[in-house]
């Protein structure tokens, strides 16, 4: 595998040459720090792109296209990562031994017109477009309650901290959405373009040097820039008291989710060892939660934790019975009682330890895993993955114990079933 | 061990079967990481009733066969599967469904011994009244979590409108009321009855050694007597649908649509894997992401969501639509006009050929998608088709025009789910304190 960063002062290009694939897969990054209201226009931004563009009139024209490059995907996300919000342009196209000779390089060309020739009437988007886009927008806000995990966990965390950027709903908000029109977009997307950090990535069998003359034809930014705000969120000030909060539901099974607050940590600490604490407790069907609330005690299907660096939170999700409510928590409360007694084994440590090693050999499977990688590493800062591995299993049990006591239930949400 | 490439894919297929009929399936690559193991029997939620060899007849409680894949990870030495793998950092899983219930493993180290452990533990039952009734309560909630889900809910509602007799009217998992019958007697019954050799198979995908893994299959299952398979009592399923219209109501906001097409096709000429070819190949024109269709219901802002499949019954092809809309009615229209006028035109069936072949190469670069796409190989057509691309690159389009004159396309459910007009939800604040 070969590696090339290159900074070229107005965006940074990625590159990795690698044999591993058949496909060739490039991502196109656009940060900027988060603004609230400004989610719900830039996910209708990202929509309104893959819609139209100058040269292909409808979406179908645009699917006929990306058909006739032998299948080239071309979508696009929208994603926080800590303060920032990132939108991202992905193409996944095979490689022209596998078509033909000039393949890729159409396909790129394609991803940019769809990213850099919107579909524009007096320089503003297309009316009937943008009434397209809001409308199935406005269908999927108003059914944001039918995935009851997802719900549960958006209301967790607008409870937990609603100042703060972890509470922002990255799907939007029906307000900010009546507000959008085809000026303001417009003029959003202008500001997207001009002055976001833009990071490249691309991964497969390349020719470097023919890559970057494409990048340099498609890809022209003017201003230099540079990343000011840390993407780390700042901490949460820890509340006196558990605040608890229910909402009732027609449906069968109730949705437990607990935001778990984290005091100050060592770097180490933060990077690593809650990190294990994370799996031990919940990363997976051998953690001590699955073993306890569901294999033990019968109370529930789904139970897991889950632990984010950049926001420094933990969270806890399960679906149970209501009447069980108390019960699930007393275990809960016990579980992580324990951990902080240092009731665990030194095998639960290196069970933890190995499902995190085989996660991280397992990146090379995937493209967008390994653009990932490349991401965390040159943009977040993340140490390389050999640094990691040495430093994981450097971690003792009196680690676990330390961070584990940094650890406070901080918020409660239940969405409560039905009669 | 036999030889087979996957013509055009870079990668060969291995098979043997041993002397009890037990199937085996390798596809070595070289440059992954992972392997992922699959130990499987044709046994799913289609089976609810079978006599067995001493001629008794069965007929479970419904979700015996889930129930059943829950308590294959109950072993007698109180060891759970689930931590023997962890410690070596695989993952293992287990999923039912109608047709089938596979044992999985996935990782990247300590490959015989994984292989021979997901072989033993799942030759191993062991149920107790107690580790029955243990589960129940899991169970529940796994099928409380699906009946939340109204997408969920309407694909059970469609199937009830589309099949008369047929078990896929019934959740894979069975009703809470059912489970909280099951005994150990009813698992034991079906183990016995289906988890024999010659109703399994083996298939694995990634990162091994083909010889290693026959060795440690051999040494496991050789030994296995082959017995006969219980009968499996034959559910006549009628031609027709069972009900065409369904109107519910739901605590949802915005109204969904289901829709069904119920082929029968004994009596069409193509057959197997080339019939699904030219079937799915049908709606991928008429409903696919670059028909006419999507963008005339974008248009007409009649979506927000669309989702289409196929699904396999015996002697049955079954296609469905699944909608969020806020026009029901309107969207069917669009279907239905569809349907009542083809078009096929030969370019669009021509670059669709292209895209399917561009997405067979992408397929087999992706370890989890290969393994997914052989194992329905082997449970449509019980055999891994080698030669997808030839068959997709000789594809002509008088054969599809020909099918078509076959369909019977009146043959429809329609689901319509509305919403029901729901009060303000109740809103509560209490603080618990809880020492921290």
């Amino acid at each position: 595998m070969q590696v090339i960063d290159k900074d070229l002062g107005s965006f940074k290009v990625h590159l990795i040459k690698t044999d591993l694939f058949k496909t060739i897969t490039m991502k196109v990054m656009f940060h900027t720090p988060i603004i609230k209201e400004d989610i719900t226009k830039r996910n209708i931004l990202s929509d309104i792109l893959l819609t139209s563009s100058r040269k292909y009139a409808t979406r179908r024209d645009l699917n006929i296209k990306s058909e006739e490059l032998y299948a080239a995907d071309i979508y696009t996300s929208n994603q926080r990562i800590g303060n920032y919000i990132t939108t991202s342009f992905i193409l996944q196209t095979l490689n022209d031994k596998y078509t033909e000779d000039g393949n890729f390089a159409s396909s790129v060309e394609f991803l940019h017109e769809i990213i850099f020739n919107p579909d524009l009437i007096d320089n503003k988007f297309k009316d009937e477009k943008l009434e397209l886009v809001k409308s199935n927008a406005k269908i999927a806000l108003e059914s944001i309650k039918e995935n009851s995990e997802n719900y549960s966990i958006i209301r967790l965390k607008e409870e937990y901290d609603n100042k703060s950027s972890v509470s922002y709903r990255m799907t939007g908000y029906l307000d900010d959405l009546e507000k959008i029109n085809t000026q303001n977009l417009y003029d959003y997307y202008e500001k997207m373009i001009e002055n976001d950090y833009v990071d490249i990535f691309v991964i497969g069998n390349i020719n470097i040097k023919e890559l970057l003359l494409i990048i340099k034809k498609y890809f022209k930014f003017r201003k230099v820039k540079k990343r000011k705000k840390s993407y780390e969120l700042d901490y949460h000030l820890p509340r006196k008291k558990v605040k608890t909060i229910k909402e009732v539901t027609s449906n069968n099974q109730a949705k437990l989710a607990i935001a778990l607050s984290i005091s100050k940590l060592k770097d180490f600490d933060k990077k690593y060892s809650l990190l294990i604490l994370n799996i031990i407790l919940g990363g997976t069907a051998d953690s001590k939660l699955f073993k306890e609330v569901r294999e033990k005690n019968s109370l529930c299907y789904t139970i897991s934790s889950s632990y984010s660096r950049l926001d420094n939170l933990m969270i806890i999700s399960a679906g149970i019975d209501n009447i069980n409510y108390d019960k699930v928590l007393d275990l809960i409360n016990k579980i992580l009682d324990d951990i902080k007694k240092g009731k665990f084994n030194e095998s639960d440590i290196s069970v933890a330890k190995e499902y995190y090693n085989t996660l991280t050999e397992s990146i090379v499977e995937s493209p967008a895993r390994l653009i990932n990688e490349s991401f965390s590493e040159k943009i977040l800062g993340v140490d390389s993955l050999e640094k990691r591995k040495e430093n994981i299993n450097k971690i003792t049990k009196k680690d676990i114990i330390r961070v584990s006591k940094k650890l406070n239930i901080d918020t409660i949400f239940l969405l409560e079933g039905g009669d | 061990m036999k030889k087979t490439e996957l013509k055009g894919l870079d990668i060969s297929l291995y098979t043997e079967k041993l002397n009890n009929e037990l199937e085996i399936y390798l596809i070595p690559y070289s440059n992954k990481k992972n392997y992922f193991i699959s130990y499987a029997t044709h046994f799913g939620s289609d089976i609810t009733s079978f006599t067995d060899n001493e001629n008794k007849t069965h007929t479970p409680p419904l979700g015996v066969a889930h129930f059943l894949e829950h308590k294959m990870f109950e072993q007698l030495s109180g060891e759970d599967p689930f931590t023997f793998f962890s410690k070596t950092g695989t993952d293992s899983n287990a999923s039912t469904s109608y047709d089938n219930t596979q044992y999985i493993c996935m990782g990247t180290k300590n490959f015989k011994e994984n292989l021979r452990y997901l072989i033993k533990f799942v030759n191993t039952p062991y149920y107790t009244d107690e580790n029955v009734e243990k589960e129940k309560g899991i169970i529940a909630e796994e099928i409380n979590m699906y009946a939340d889900d109204p997408d969920y809910k309407l694909g059970m509602k469609l199937r009830e409108s589309l099949y008369k007799n047929s078990p896929r009217r019934i959740d894979i998992a069975g009703t809470v009321k059912e489970i909280y019958k099951i005994t150990k007697e009813n698992l034991y019954d079906c183990y016995n009855s289906f988890y024999k050799p010659n109703n399994m198979f083996i298939i694995i995908v990634g990162n091994f050694d083909k010889d290693e893994a026959l060795s440690v299959i051999k040494e496991e299952l050789d030994s296995k007597e082959k017995s006969n398979i219980s009968d499996v009592e034959n559910v006549i399923e009628p031609k027709e649908v069972n009900r065409k219209n369904l109107t519910i109501k739901e605590d949802i906001e915005v109204s969904k649509l289901g829709f069904g097409l119920k082929i029968p096709i004994t009596n069409l000429t193509l057959k197997d894997e080339e019939l699904d070819l030219y079937l799915n190949m049908l709606t991928n024109i008429l409903f696919g992401s670059s028909s006419e269709f999507r963008e005339r219901i974008r248009e007409k802002k009649l979506i927000s969501n669309i989702y289409t499949d196929w699904e396999r019954l015996n002697d049955y092809r079954t296609f469905y639509i699944m909608a969020s809309t806020k026009n029901p009615d309107k969207l069917l229209e669009e279907i239905v006009d569809e349907l009542n006028d083809l078009s096929l035109p030969e370019k669009v069936f021509e670059r669709l050929k292209k895209v399917w072949i561009a997405n067979e190469v992408k397929m087999i670069d992706d370890i989890y998608a290969t393994m997914y796409n052989c194992f329905d190989d082997i449970i449509k057509y019980n055999k891994i088709i080698t030669n997808r691309l030839e068959l997709i690159k000789k594809m002509n389009i008088n054969k599809l025009n020909d099918l078509v004159k076959e369909i019977d396309f009146t043959n429809t459910s329609v689901v319509k789910m509305l919403s029901k007009n729901v009060k303000d939800k109740k809103f509560k604040i209490d603080n618990l304190s809880i020492e921290n």
